[in-house]
């Protein structure tokens, strides 16, 4: 770990202890780099900034221009700001026999938000995502880290009115 | 009528069978005790060549073979095991992960053990964060109780495992995509040669199995090569889980020996037949990436070189059903937006080629394809076949030119005329 990164304190304590340990586990540290990026996004604010983007190239010792080229390549990670809690609704083959297009509908009316946006409340960002490996309890969607199956138009108004 | 062989989901109903206390009770890390104290590493891989297993990914590769190849060298040598479970309709290593990880982590260190490494990562796809959880607390657990770590059960043999979070790009499922992102980077595919068993992470011999497969080595150390080889049937050996998602009565995770049985018994007498009760239209019998069988089709025996017969191919082993009411131009659009967003972009084929083939299929379901497009759709799906680092593209190409093929009708119907053309 660089150590002007971890004197100036960019990140938590506890989170620079538990990059250093993943780094540890790798004969070379930058390949910590994208289980240390899912750690540093929830830390800031489930996104990458320029600035994010920078502490965590220096922490790394990478380019920022790799670590934005690690952001635009993974869904899991923003490049822009996303609302309190990320619902991702699987939209691929086995979902949408399953009805997942109807449900995409049912959020975006019920919820006045477009895939890909955040509601006007800042309660959630709204993603469609492709196959998430829930294939015979479709449809179903993750909201943060949690699952839900086997959706109905009701089962997910039950999880996403609850949301704060 | 089809009954299930269960080994790898044995306990799988049993809550405790996470836990390295019941996993023991029922037999867990015996495999290991045994071959640690009585068989050399190569004995190990002899095992497996005994036993005929082939991966569980997809492509079917001899598992002691790929072992086999790692060089005699002094570098470290690494075992990467696949658990970017991401092409559609597949959901069966999950089942591995959250519900019996012991297994896979014994596998794991059979595996080491068999082919010289001290280091095993497993690369899970973070869009799973049960199977990521799972795996942690029972590695903490084996570690905790000297069953990962140095000195493994009282012996010299030491080995580390660890979890790996991919972050959603199903292109890292790709054995060398897996490798790059690994490292930390995009995950980009690589060219072959080098073999990964040759040239992997950080350059140093790397293998990379499934998880399903590295689930096997476990039951395969515990049981005899002889044993596994007498399930199931040639070429398909041992018994293997099978993904049926779609319009099915009763969808779900299976575990089969192959050559047992039909597609159409597994679908109609096992399965329930459709959930409609209209008749099927199509099956993809081995994940999106595979060329759709018709109704009548479905009465090859379910095993690889079975499958393999009628031009398409048992993939992973996720079979996806869609009754007569699904539009065909629907089904091809949506796999053709899964492909051309999970291209990596390196190749221009690829990149341009999906993206071309998913506008075009837009056009169709929007009602404005032409007999020109339909010969642009032939052309484009040619070019991406074989010019390509790796198999993404004909990922998209095999299911879409069997679409093209197979409901050729439904999209002349759907064509639009054009000027001084007839449709």
């Amino acid at each position: 770990m660089s150590a002007k990164a971890a004197r100036e304190g960019k990140f938590s304590k506890e989170l620079h202890a538990t990059i250093e340990d993943l780094m540890t586990r790798y004969p070379q540290k930058k390949a910590a780099l994208i289980p240390a990026m899912h750690l540093i996004q929830k830390e800031r604010e489930g996104w990458f900034s320029r600035e994010t983007i920078r502490d965590t190239a220096e922490l790394f010792a990478v380019s920022d221009a790799h670590v934005q080229g690690v952001v635009g390549f993974y869904d899991m990670f923003h490049a822009d700001p996303v609302g309190r809690h990320v619902v991702r609704l699987c939209k691929t083959l086995s979902c949408m026999l399953r009805g997942a297009d109807a449900l995409k509908d049912h959020i975006c009316e019920k919820y006045d938000v477009e895939p890909g946006g955040t509601t006007d409340d800042g309660t959630f960002t709204f993603k469609r995502f492709e196959c998430l490996g829930h294939c015979t309890t479709a449809p179903m969607m993750l909201v943060d880290e949690e699952k839900y199956e086997e959706l109905t138009p009701s089962k997910i108004d039950a999880v996403l009115g609850g949301l704060s | 009528m089809i009954s299930e062989t269960r080994i790898m989901l044995e306990f799988a109903d049993d809550p405790a069978q996470k836990t390295l206390e019941t996993y023991r009770k029922n037999g867990g890390y015996q495999a290991l005790e045994k071959a640690l104290k009585e068989m050399k590493p190569g004995e190990v891989t002899e095992e497996v060549l005994k036993s005929g297993l082939r991966g569980r990914g997809g492509a079917g590769f001899p598992c002691g073979r790929k072992w086999q190849f790692v060089p005699k060298t002094d570098k470290p040598k690494y075992l990467a095991i696949n658990a970017d479970e991401s092409e559609p309709g597949t959901c069966k290593d999950r089942q591995i992960m959250e519900l019996d990880p012991h297994q896979l982590i014994e596998g794991a260190l059979l595996t080491c053990y068999a082919i010289g490494a001290e280091t095993a990562y497993i690369y899970v796809r973070g869009e799973y964060p049960h199977s990521i959880g799972a795996l942690e607390n029972a590695i903490e657990e084996a570690r905790a109780a000297g069953i990962v770590g140095k000195k493994i059960l009282g012996t010299k043999f030491r080995c580390d495992v660890w979890v790996h979070s991919g972050a959603g790009a199903y292109i890292c499922g790709e054995e060398t995509a897996l490798l790059t992102s690994l490292e930390g980077n995009r995950g980009y595919p690589r060219l072959r040669p080098p073999f990964p068993a040759v040239e992997g992470l950080w350059g140093c011999p790397t293998v990379i199995n499934n998880v399903e497969t590295i689930a096997c080595v476990t039951h395969i150390i515990k049981r005899g090569g002889d044993w596994f080889a007498g399930l199931g049937c040639e070429g398909s050996t041992g018994t293997r889980l099978f993904c049926v998602s779609g319009h099915v009565q009763k969808p779900g995770v299976y575990e089969f020996e192959c050559g047992k049985f039909t597609l159409r018994e597994l679908l109609e007498d096992f399965c329930g037949g459709t959930l409609s009760g209209r008749p099927i239209k199509g099956v993809m019998p081995g994940g999106s990436s595979m060329p759709v069988l018709l109704p009548e089709e479905l009465d090859c025996q379910f095993d690889i070189d079975s499958v393999a017969k009628t031009g398409s191919s048992l993939g992973s082993g996720a079979i996806m059903v869609f009754d007569d009411s699904v539009s065909i131009l629907d089904a091809a659009l949506n796999v053709a937006e899964f492909y051309s967003h999970e291209s990596c972009g390196q190749c221009t084929p690829c990149r341009e080629g999906s993206d071309w083939v998913r506008k075009i299929l837009k056009k169709f379901k929007d009602g404005n394809g032409t007999q020109r497009d339909w010969d642009v759709l032939w052309s484009v799906t040619d070019n991406m076949d074989g010019t390509t680092i790796c198999a993404l593209a004909e990922a998209l190409v095999w299911p879409t030119q069997s679409y093209l093929k197979k409901y050729e009708a439904e999209f002349k119907a759907a064509m639009k005329s054009e000027a001084g053309a007839t449709a």
